[in-house]
């Protein structure tokens, strides 16, 4: 297979909080704890691509997804989007970072201020990038754009107040005001999680077809492994802001290799009801990102775990192609 | 509710945006008592000069008349001026306090808090101990300081109440910038590419500014009173009339001509309370969390 060039680049980013000292002693010395929220996290999208991040509350999924969207600037690491720094693209013309990385949060009754009309709230950003020439083109624009996502009647809708549509109606404006820029990279942010279960099929398709129709990467991150496994070409699984395996989505969910990921997959609610399957039990709580390890931080709850995973952090093996795993037992 | 032919939810009717801010209105006392109070205090500021019976500043012949005695109906003073046309000529001079300086306090504090609570780190480090500075000093004895070595102006008056007042609306629209700032819709509002100034503008003021409004209000109260307490000391504009010069100038004459001081009085306790229920009701009817004992 011909090796492609990746069109987003994530490279080694981390996210550290520093830790208020507590003891006495901690203050004395200046030492600072840090809990490492995203920590290394390297990953490379092709073109087009739907990447799914799946992992705990906690691990880091959301705090990476900020990382990325340089809505908090990462400790360290950057991410190259055609071969383009963004860190350096963002200090030297913020707006097209902007327009090229865009993200859909997961809360769409708290993604609009809750003072302006739909219409002033698809408008701003348009003036504010200097897309279309009058008042009016720009307003036809927001119709279309409301009308294509079957938000009708557009006119009436921009009328509204935020507080006044339903969620799935503000989420799909959330989608579609994100897609005003025809970004090349998008973040989604579990953005079915508030949703009912009625309507997320249909919010899920739109961000998918919008996607595929301008040929955007996405990063879909979200806690239902279903609904990862069918919109994503690849899903990288985190935990504890460490990414411990990565590969093609049918691959990790037919044959995961991490035991965390076995633990996972094998918890997850299948419509076949003949099929058997034995559920992994994974006892107590992921422990605390200050100062994990030494050794694998899965260890202590692994079902797999042996001495040798106590040592030292498991470096990251390719199985086969495209198929990453951290763990010293494979 | 209402729906399109096609059955499409488009949510309520417009119109009932003012609908329930009426009802809201009518369901809090207070602020219906003070609503009504600021009308009339309104009403009586700009109409003073067609409502008064007499020039106020007219040096009549008719010295301390009693109640009613040559239709003064609340009497004169020891100067011949009618007390009833000076009390309704300080409304404006209150008013024109009151609101000079709730505006000069509440913008200084939303500019300075709102950026101190939005920006956060070292700024809101150094914006905070200033304002907690401006808060230790006292502040009538500043004001006095202030008026008596500068002219001793209506304007100044205003001015420098207002500068002395603005630390606790900068503190309470810090407290909200800190929390709104950590909201999706700012969130998104950097995805979308604003610029800080405008998120602050636009966002964190608008969506902040609710208690800010009540405890104005309430601020303006104490303008009031504060520019009373000036005049009465002797230390307000000499050429304006103002309640608390009349209670000074009647001072002297409490025992023989009553009446002079008292009406003042009691016309800046009506105003005092006024803006105190206006303020009170403001802050049930803006915030959510405050339930009307009705509901209770």
């Amino acid at each position: 297979m011909e090796e492609k060039k990746p069109f987003v680049k994530i490279n080694n980013i981390s996210m550290w909080y520093p830790q208020k000292s507590k003891s006495l002693s901690q203050v004395i010395k200046r030492e600072k704890q840090w809990v490492k929220a995203v920590d290394n996290v390297s990953l490379e999208l092709q073109k087009g691509e739907i990447l799914g991040v799946i992992g705990e509350s906690g691990c880091g999924k959301s705090t990476l997804g900020r990382a990325l969207a340089r809505l908090e600037h990462p400790t360290q690491g950057d991410v190259f989007i055609d071969d383009v720094s963004t860190q350096n693209l963002i200090k030297q013309d913020q707006r097209k970072f902007r327009r090229t990385v865009q993200i859909v949060f997961q809360n769409p009754f708290d993604t609009f201020t809750p003072r302006d009309t739909i219409e002033k709230i698809l408008m701003r950003p348009l003036k504010l990038h200097g897309i279309g020439k009058s008042e009016e083109e720009r307003k036809q624009k927001c119709i279309d754009i409301l009308e294509s996502g079957g938000l009708k009647p557009a006119e009436e809708i921009m009328k509204r107040y935020p507080h006044e549509l339903s969620g799935g109606q503000l989420q799909r404006i959330s989608i579609l005001r994100s897609m005003l820029f025809n970004p090349q990279f998008i973040i989604a942010d579990e953005p079915v999680s508030m949703l009912d279960v009625s309507v997320r099929a249909e919010i899920i398709n739109m961000l998918v077809t919008l996607s595929r129709e301008k040929d955007a990467t996405v990063v879909f991150i979200s806690h239902d492994i279903a609904l990862t496994r069918y919109i994503s070409d690849k899903i990288a699984v985190m935990y504890l802001g460490k990414i411990i395996e990565y590969g093609d989505s049918e691959t990790i969910i037919n044959r995961p290799q991490h035991p965390y990921t076995q633990a996972l997959i094998s918890n997850t609610p299948s419509i076949d009801l003949d099929e058997i399957r034995e559920t992994i039990k994974v006892e107590g709580e992921p422990p605390t990102p200050v100062n994990p390890g030494p050794g694998c931080y899965f260890a202590p709850r692994c079902f797999k775990a042996t001495k040798n995973c106590f040592k030292h952090y498991p470096d990251t093996v390719e199985l086969e192609s495209g198929h990453l795993v951290s763990c010293s037992e494979i | 509710m209402v729906t399109t032919k096609k059955g499409w939810y488009v949510g309520r009717k417009n119109n009932n945006k003012l609908n329930r801010t009426l009802l809201k209105v009518k369901s809090d006392t207070e602020l219906k008592f003070g609503l009504i109070g600021l009308s009339l205090l309104v009403f009586v500021a700009v109409f003073a000069s067609l409502l008064v019976p007499f020039d106020p500043y007219f040096f009549g012949p008719d010295v301390l008349n009693k109640l009613g005695e040559n239709q003064h109906i609340l009497g004169t003073n020891h100067l011949g001026q009618d007390i009833f046309s000076m009390i309704l000529y300080g409304v404006r001079t209150s008013l024109m306090v009151a609101v000079g300086s709730a505006l000069i306090s509440a913008v200084i504090g939303i500019l300075v808090g709102g950026i101190a609570g939005y920006f956060g780190g070292k700024i809101d480090l150094v914006i905070t101990e200033c304002i907690n500075a401006f808060m230790m000093v006292p502040t009538f004895f500043l004001i006095l300081l202030i008026i008596a070595l500068f002219d001793s102006s209506i304007t100044n008056v205003m001015i420098v109440i207002g500068l002395t007042t603005w630390p606790s609306n900068a503190k309470l629209i810090r407290a909200q910038a800190l929390s709104i700032r950590e909201r999706t819709y700012v969130k998104s509002a950097v995805a979308m590419g604003e610029t800080n100034l405008q998120i602050l503008f636009k966002y964190i003021i608008p969506n902040g500014i609710f208690p800010v409004l009540a405890n104005t209000t309430i601020g303006m109260s104490n303008a009031i009173l504060t520019e009373a307490g000036l005049s009465f000391l002797g230390l307000g504009d000499p050429n304006v009339i103002s309640w608390g010069q009349m209670i000074f100038m009647g001072k002297q004459y409490l025992t023989s001509a009553w009446w002079i001081s008292t009406f003042a009085g009691i016309a800046i306790v009506f105003t005092v309370t006024v803006f105190y229920l206006l303020g009170d009701g403001l802050n049930h009817v803006l915030d959510p969390k405050h339930k009307s004992r009705k509901d209770a």
